[in-house]
């Protein structure tokens, strides 16, 4: 980024996978003048290699995904912000990097001006490069600008400290993902400022501070002075995507992103071509997952068919049974070229470890992980007849399933290994201490000679998966996502307690996009009801879930009575409905509705639409409120679209729009805009001054401060919409029976709230739709399809293999108390049934469920829980392996 | 200030602060070497037993991070 200078030879980041040096051709002085070449001469590997010239290669595919992602917008050519000349004014691209523990300041927030000073008062500049059509082309709003900005101030300040200012000028704040409103409300608690205004211009000090104007919201003109500027930029699709999408003929929107539909949100105008992530329009995290996954399901549809067929299958060597064996350890310690053996002296580790007991043999080699040292490795095994072996070398983490391969390759259980930690751990975090880092890494390994020592062949459970699906919801996502497996081979049921399929999708008019739901929303239902691999059961509830994944066992009750299902894995698509609000005289007038009631009205061509003279909105009617701390996501874009197709019908209509911040995130902004063009009032209230409404004899009055004149305003409105907050449908028995966690809004929490969106934590089981979080149609299609390509990832497997790494129950010596039981986060412990022959009410753990945490071990009082490869005796070894002389 | 310096064991868990270890030696930053790491699947594995353990072991400090 030029923050900071790097080699010609560089890893391009410190998370970067694969983590390998590249050669950056324009500053080589050997490609460049031919000299040098130092690089390829010290190379101990030989890797470096000059001749390499990029080469075109054909591949036969059947589905291709676009994934190309975005640009930062460039503000170098606004003249007002200066960013090109003035140094302490940054993009928020390189303050990301200014915060970044492996950036060029190591995590400490400097000026970039010659002082390097620490800034006291940073300034974050939102919409730059989004939102504008005067500076630059781009009028959506980038989606993602708002929440990074006030993730960077926060950051900045748990860094800096309390006496940092952080102040972040914007124009409406757009936290509309799940849990943004929260941080955007701790945000403010932390002191972090927030002001409505877009700055004019910034002037710059004569010691290199900024003198920034801009309007505040009471009309004055400030000048404020700040240490530094960040420009908030937007994210914009790069001209050589636009040239790729132009060869593949692949349609873009006005904006340049991929033009979708919205009921097939990651196919391209052109069959075949799937399309994620922020080419599709500028989105988050957990959005572009949602959209890979998505997509990787859309390809799965059309290759379904040649599924495995160019699978290898690896070939099975059978497991040596060392069983009561005298331990017989190799140890073999890694140079990792110099990056261990440049600060540790590796052959003295060598040495030191033969010397330990049960060692049969020590060596040290150039790179552990190579292919020659692997096939070394396994052929020494077979050699020594070894029984346990220790790698001294990288992290576990990311080494050892590579370690126990080979392990496997040569006879050994996987389970026989230990790894020591002597680089990240050592070398490279005490280079100038060699002869400690040396004494450290002999403790190291010697403490996982001990553990090894103790180590016994584990067992892995396998687990068939049946191969059919459940899916809880008939809505929008629960029907994306079970044509989705259904299409995929697998057979799936859907439960849908009402008469009907469709859910929410069935009160809305129309999308953003303008296309009619309810045609779209049949021609869904139409494929399920057709689709001979999907059964349909109405009116029906879940009663009782028995199992866990791979083989659920579900009690469905219906009218018919009560059926069994076995299924291998579950999507829960409960949807969500509109909440029912209790202000704004709801209910004593029938010109006052929800926003769900007035597309009822479009739908049933209802005359009124065609009289009234003037329609009122109201935003985050129980949104983002105490008691409601959430953005309900899609009731601006709502609102804004309902108050277009009102100035549609009747352009003489006034039509208000009552909000506090506008959320029309990413390409909706357009609409926005539109319908501004179109003569929409937008008036911002706050939700300390919410608007009032009162019906007087044959009128309904809505009272509001006007934020621009700061008067009261009266609009006697014929047609008043409340844009009500969407709310779970939230089911605590269906949570317990999945053993899925809600969070205090009621919507399912996932894996991980940006990698694992469309999961839970829970194996088999997976989530979709308004009950993970308000969300369009588009979204919710989205992640119905993700969810399922996540259940076909398991399915597609047929059987798998549980960790050997499991806890398990002497019954011998269990009191029976049942802690393991209540402290287990994933339900694996459970007591052996009463009448049960042997050990009756004693604990047992079930090896699937079991995650291998330990919990239980350590809560156990009897002592009677062992956690296999990581057992008491273990960890005492280790412990007692260590050298403090 | 006195020269002495702790004797530490670590026990850290593999999802999180091993990691974050890791994390530490990639991006090059340094700590003095009397800290001994001990991998543990979670830190609800930790016992007071392994404390002890430490301790009795010739230890200053035991630090549990997860």
């Amino acid at each position: 980024m030029g923050l900071a200078k790097r080699k010609a030879a560089y890893v391009e980041y410190a998370q970067a996978v694969p983590l390998k040096y590249a050669i950056d051709a324009d500053s080589c002085i050997f490609l460049q003048k031919g000299k040098c070449g130092a690089c390829q001469k010290i190379c101990p590997t030989g890797a470096v290699d000059f001749k390499q010239k990029p080469s075109t290669e054909t591949l036969n595919v059947g589905a291709v995904i676009l994934a190309p992602g975005f640009t930062p917008f460039d503000p170098g050519r606004f003249d007002n912000y200066q960013y090109a000349n003035l140094p302490n004014v940054v993009t928020s691209m390189e303050f990301e990097r200014l915060l970044s523990a492996s950036g060029p300041t190591a995590g400490h927030v400097t000026r970039q001006s010659k002082d390097h000073g620490e800034p006291k008062k940073i300034a974050w500049f939102q919409c730059v490069g989004s939102r504008d059509q005067n500076k630059c082309d781009n009028s959506y709003c980038s989606s993602v600008c708002c929440m990074y900005a006030i993730k960077e101030a926060v950051i900045a300040k748990e860094h800096a400290g309390d006496g940092l200012e952080c102040t972040i000028f914007y124009m409406d704040m757009r936290t509309h993902g799940k849990d943004f409103e929260r941080f955007y409300n701790s945000a403010k608690e932390k002191g972090v400022r927030f002001v409505r205004s877009r700055v004019h211009t910034i002037d710059p000090t004569p010691d290199e501070s900024l003198n920034v104007r801009y309007v505040g919201d009471d009309g004055q003109a400030i000048t404020e002075t700040f240490d530094l500027i960040v420009l908030s930029v937007g994210l914009q699709t790069n001209p050589a995507v636009v040239d790729l999408a132009k060869q593949l003929d692949v349609d873009l929107t006005a904006s340049r992103f991929c033009a979708t539909d919205t009921f097939a949100p990651v196919a391209t105008s052109r069959p075949g071509i799937f399309v994620c992530g922020a080419f599709q329009g500028p989105k988050d995290i957990p959005q572009s997952v949602v959209d890979a996954s998505a997509a990787a399901e859309a390809a799965g549809e059309i290759l379904t068919p040649a599924r495995n067929t160019l699978t290898k299958v690896p070939e099975k060597v059978a497991e040596l049974n060392v069983n009561g064996e005298r331990p017989r350890i190799g140890v073999f310690v890694c140079r990792c070229g110099i990056n261990i053996a440049g600060v540790v002296d590796v052959p003295s580790v060598a040495e030191f470890a033969a010397t330990l007991p049960y060692v049969e043999y020590a060596t040290d080699n150039l790179y552990a992980c190579s292919q020659d040292t692997q096939d070394a490795l396994a052929q020494t095994i077979k050699e020594k007849k070894l029984n346990r072996v220790v790698v001294a070398a990288c992290t576990p983490k990311t080494h050892e399933p590579l370690f126990q391969e080979t392990l496997i390759a040569a006879g050994l259980n996987k389970y026989l290994f230990e790894m020591a930690n002597i680089r990240n751990h050592d070398s490279w975090v005490h280079k100038n201490n060699p002869e400690l880092a040396t004494k450290k890494a002999k403790d190291l390994v010697h403490s996982a000679v001990k553990k090894v020592a103790l180590a016994n062949p584990l067992t892995e459970a396998e687990l068939n998966i049946a191969q059919s699906a459940l899916v809880v919801g008939g809505g929008i996502s629960g029907m994306a996502a079970a044509l989705s497996l259904s299409r995929q081979g697998y057979p799936t049921h859907i439960v849908e307690q009402e008469a009907q399929l469709g859910g929410q999708a069935r009160n809305i008019y129309q999308t953003a996009k303008g296309e009619a739901v309810a045609e779209k929303l049949q021609e869904l239902v139409r494929s399920v009801e057709q689709d001979g691999n999907i059964t349909v059961h109405l009116k029906t509830k879940l009663d009782q879930v028995e199992g866990f994944v791979g083989s659920f066992k579900s009690t469905l009750a219906g009218n018919k009575g009560q059926t069994v299902i076995e299924h291998g894995v579950a999507v829960l698509a409960t949807g969500g409905k509109a909440l029912t609000p209790t202000e704004y005289g709801y209910g004593k007038d029938p010109r006052i509705m929800t926003s769900l009631e007035l597309d009822r009205k479009f739908m049933a061509n209802d005359p009124v639409l065609d009289t009234a003279e003037c329609a009122v909105f109201i935003q985050c009617v129980g949104s983002r409120q105490p008691d409601r701390p959430y953005c309900s996501r899609v009731c601006c874009t709502h609102s804004v679209d309902s108050a277009l197709q009102l100035k549609k019908r009747r352009p003489e209509m006034n039509v208000y729009i009552l909000y506090r911040d506008i959320r029309t995130y990413g390409e909706r902004e357009l609409l926005y805009k539109k319908a501004r063009e179109a003569g929409v009032i937008f008036i911002r209230y706050a939700l300390d001054h919410k608007p009032t409404v009162s019906i007087t004899g044959s009128k309904v009055t809505v009272q509001v401060t006007d934020h621009v004149l700061g008067l009261p305003v009266a609009i006697d409105a014929d047609l008043l919409t409340l844009a009500t907050a969407v709310l779970p449908n939230r089911d605590e028995r269906l949570a317990n029976f999945f053993k899925v966690p809600m969070n205090e809004d009621g919507f399912f929490v996932e894996r991980h709230a940006k990698l694992g969106p469309s999961e839970f934590a829970t194996d088999g089981v997976f989530l979709c739709g308004l009950a993970h979080y308000p969300k369009p149609i588009d979204e919710s299609i989205a992640q119905g399809k993700a969810a399922a390509s996540r259940a076909i990832t398991l399915l597609a497997r047929k059987k798998i293999f549980t960790s050997g790494q499991v806890a398990s129950v002497d019954p011998m010596v269990c009191s029976s108390c049942g802690v393991c039981v209540s402290v287990c986060p994933y339900s694996a412990p459970s007591f052996i049934d009463a009448s049960a022959r042997m050990h009756a009410g004693k604990a047992q753990i079930n090896a699937v469920l079991c995650k291998g945490c330990g919990l239980c071990v350590a809560s156990c009082r009897s002592g009677a829980i062992h956690l296999k490869g990581f057992d008491n005796d273990q960890i005492f070894a280790q412990v007692a392996a260590i050298n403090w002389d | 200030m006195s020269e002495w310096e702790p004797k530490i064991v670590s026990f850290l868990c593999n999802w999180c602060s091993y990691g974050a270890a890791d994390l530490a030696g990639v991006s090059r930053m340094e700590y003095p070497p009397n800290v001994r790491v001990v991998r543990i699947p979670c830190t609800g594995r930790m016992s007071p037993k392994f404390a002890l353990a430490a301790l009795r072991e010739g230890a200053d400090a035991v630090w549990v991070s997860g």
